[in-house]
């Protein structure tokens, strides 16, 4: 009994495991076949290290790797060669589990997809549900909405500047960043009554209204947030450090993020003018005033400043969201039952009420059979999008997640080949993947 | 709040130039709350029909959103036209959908973008169980790679000519596809050993062990207790 390690052959065991590899890693030879040529000869088969190429797996438990990503790279000295994600580590298969949901029962799962802006999933999972099945939401709801999906902006941003700067050496900009990020999960706390799952959103509205006080918390949040990214600014925009770790690092042109697909940040940071926000809006930024930033550089400087230029725009969409929600009175959810919950005041006082909750937990809204539809919103890292397809019961037929972090990381190879090994959490922390949403 | 004596910023952001397409192009119908503008794009139906004929095999409209069913055989050339004649350059997302039926039982959507003309069209083709295979778009857009890989291993169906064409997230000789109706939600027992529960104990072969009728394993030794049964 000394050694807590079972003594069982794991390898005969996980029997997919060398398989796998095996697999990763031949893809990993694959386009590089003119490096066996290079070492035909015995003297070049030489075992000099500093000659021979080396592979490396980075993570899935790897600091840098934000979650569990796994990054098999082959190095030429210090050089990226070529660059292999594995993902997959975090696959709940949520997906197939909407499948087995109600539409309202699969809300709370979409907070665990984007954990750092739960908000915008479940606004973007019920957007898509009141599209297929033709709910109309308050407008009330809208603005709150609206407002609240900014706050979760703001603070999925401030996480990828915190950790960015952090993977970057400046540790203390991290504190700072989360302290403002405490902020925002206590007016979450307020608001929704959770911090990190808020699950908020209902379809047809909101779960509960925001009062006076709820608003005043956001604008001393604003005062105090806009204060501080000013002093951020002043102390990374012509940092030397941050500014050689970043320039020209990870460079990709206006052509090649569009046919990698990438989204969000990534995508305007090459000089692609695509946002949701303005390429079909959706609650009511049609009706606010604010720009998209963009940049041409596609460094992942240009991504660093698209991503300040964001939170500021942000903030100018709250103050005026704020202006705004006092002077739009009405309800926050429909008021058809076979559209939307109930109140509550309606539930424990009325039988119909109670009824129509019953109902509505059981069965819940039922779109037209045999319909399908896509909607997407502008959720921190890119475009979200649920496609759903209806069989005219409750459940959902299929549900297909275009997540913003999957197509992404496959910008991230591409990217990673060329660079240098200690850029490497550098490119990650630009890209800004989230793995609860990449692996669904 | 900003500082008033401060500099004009060193960085300046550019204007955000885009053209919305404004107003909806005629006969769209928005009677939906949430349909959108862009998703309308009768002439590009129009252009396809016109070049395909018979290729076209549907095209439907719900929420304002078009949807144009294709042969699986012209697929690649249908996509081609798109990309480089009506300027559909994004590829957005593509899936499968299981529609458990005798015939053609698969169906895969992609969804496109033209970024500068505001529009957004789907492709569908359909797959029939005997011949699972799709002609591969990675040779039209580099961004179908992770999505059809990720088709192919939710359903199964294999894309000819896909340059890279392993699991995305199951791993590689798992040998079922969990998307597919026919798979439980619970898991199959036994598909995929897991890690044990505790440093000494055996592989979990059963993620579910509860609801297949077994006992959970436990990830703790439990405390003796002298009401326990023998």
């Amino acid at each position: 009994m000394s050694s807590i390690v079972s003594p069982f052959d794991f390898k005969e065991q996980f029997r997919f495991w060398p398989r796998h590899n095996e697999a990763l890693y031949r893809r990993l030879e694959s386009k590089h076949a003119w490096l066996e040529e290079r070492h035909r000869t015995p003297e070049d088969l030489a075992p000099d290290p500093l000659e021979n190429e080396m592979v490396l797996n980075i993570g899935p438990q790897h600091p840098a790797t934000h979650g569990v990503l796994r990054c098999a790279v082959k190095l030429d000295g210090e050089t990226i060669e070529k660059c292999v994600l594995d993902i997959g580590y975090l696959h709940r298969g949520i997906e197939k589990l909407a499948e087995a949901k109600t539409y309202q029962e699969f809300m709370p799962y979409t907070d665990r997809m984007d954990y750092l802006s739960p908000y915008s999933n479940n606004v973007a999972w019920c957007l898509a549900v009141e599209k297929l099945a033709g709910i109309e939401v308050p407008e009330r709801a809208q603005w709150i909405r609206m407002m609240m999906c900014e706050l979760a902006r703001i603070s999925a941003h401030l996480l990828w500047l915190g950790v960015g700067l952090m993977d970057a050496g400046a540790v203390s900009v991290f504190l700072w960043c989360f302290e403002h990020r405490e902020d925002i999960y206590n007016i979450f706390d307020h608001v929704t009554g959770a911090r990190l799952t808020v699950s908020h959103s209902r379809i047809g509205g909101l779960a509960s209204d925001v009062t006076d006080e709820h608003l005043a918390m956001i604008a001393a949040f604003l005062d105090k947030f806009e204060n501080s990214i000013a002093g951020w600014e002043k102390l990374l925009n012509r940092n030397r450090i941050w500014i050689d770790r970043n320039e020209g690092i990870g460079v990709l042109t206006a052509e090649e993020v569009v046919e990698l697909g990438m989204t969000g940040p990534n995508l305007r940071g090459s000089g692609v003018a695509y946002d949701i926000r303005r390429f079909e809006p959706y609650l009511k930024y049609e009706e606010v005033d604010f720009n998209i930033p963009i940049r041409t550089e596609g460094d992942s400087l240009a991504r660093y400043f698209v991503r300040m230029d964001e939170m500021k725009e942000s903030a100018r969409i709250i103050r005026q969201c704020l202006d705004r929600i006092p002077r739009v009175y009405g309800p926050i959810r429909n008021d058809d039952a076979k559209k939307a919950y109930p109140s509550k005041n309606e539930v424990y006082y009325s039988m119909e009420g109670m009824i129509h909750d019953f109902l509505y937990t059981d069965t819940g809204v039922c779109p037209p059979k045999g319909v399908w539809c896509y909607h997407a919103i502008e959720a921190p890292k890119g475009e979200l999008g649920f496609y759903l397809e209806s069989d005219g019961t409750g459940n959902p037929w299929r549900v297909r997640i275009n997540a913003p972090s999957f197509t992404n990381l496959q910008g991230l190879e591409y990217m990673m080949e060329g660079a240098m090994m200690g850029d490497m959490v550098i490119l990650i922390g630009t890209i800004d993947p989230v793995m609860g949403e990449a692996d669904k | 709040m900003p500082d008033s004596t401060s500099r004009p910023p060193q960085h300046e952001t550019l204007k955000f130039h885009f053209t919305p397409v404004d107003p909806p192009r005629p006969g769209a119908d928005l009677s939906n709350p949430h349909a959108k503008k862009t998703t309308y794009v009768p002439e590009v139906v129009e252009a396809l029909r016109e070049r395909f004929g018979d290729a076209v095999e549907e095209v439907t409209l719900y929420a304002n959103e078009h949807t144009v069913r294709v042969d699986k055989a012209r697929l690649v050339e249908i996509a081609r036209f798109l990309r480089e004649e009506q300027g559909f350059t994004y590829f957005v997302d593509c899936g499968g959908i299981d529609r458990f039926t005798d015939e053609d039982r698969y169906e895969v959507f992609y969804n496109l973008v033209n970024i500068d003309a505001g529009k957004r069209i789907r492709l569908k083709v359909r797959v029939d169980e005997d011949d699972m295979t799709v002609p591969s778009l990675t040779g039209v857009w580099r961004a179908a790679n992770w999505n059809e890989r990720e088709c192919y291993d939710m359903f199964g169906i294999r894309f000819e000519g896909h340059p890279d064409l392993r699991r995305m997230y199951m791993p590689e000789d798992f040998e079922y596809h969990p998307l597919r109706k026919e798979f439980p939600l619970l898991g199959i027992p036994g598909s995929l050993p897991l890690p044990p529960q505790t440093p000494e104990g055996e592989l979990t072969r059963d993620p579910f062990p509860a609801a297949h009728g077994a006992k959970p394993p436990k990830s703790y030794e439990e405390p003796p207790s002298e009401f326990t049964e023998e």
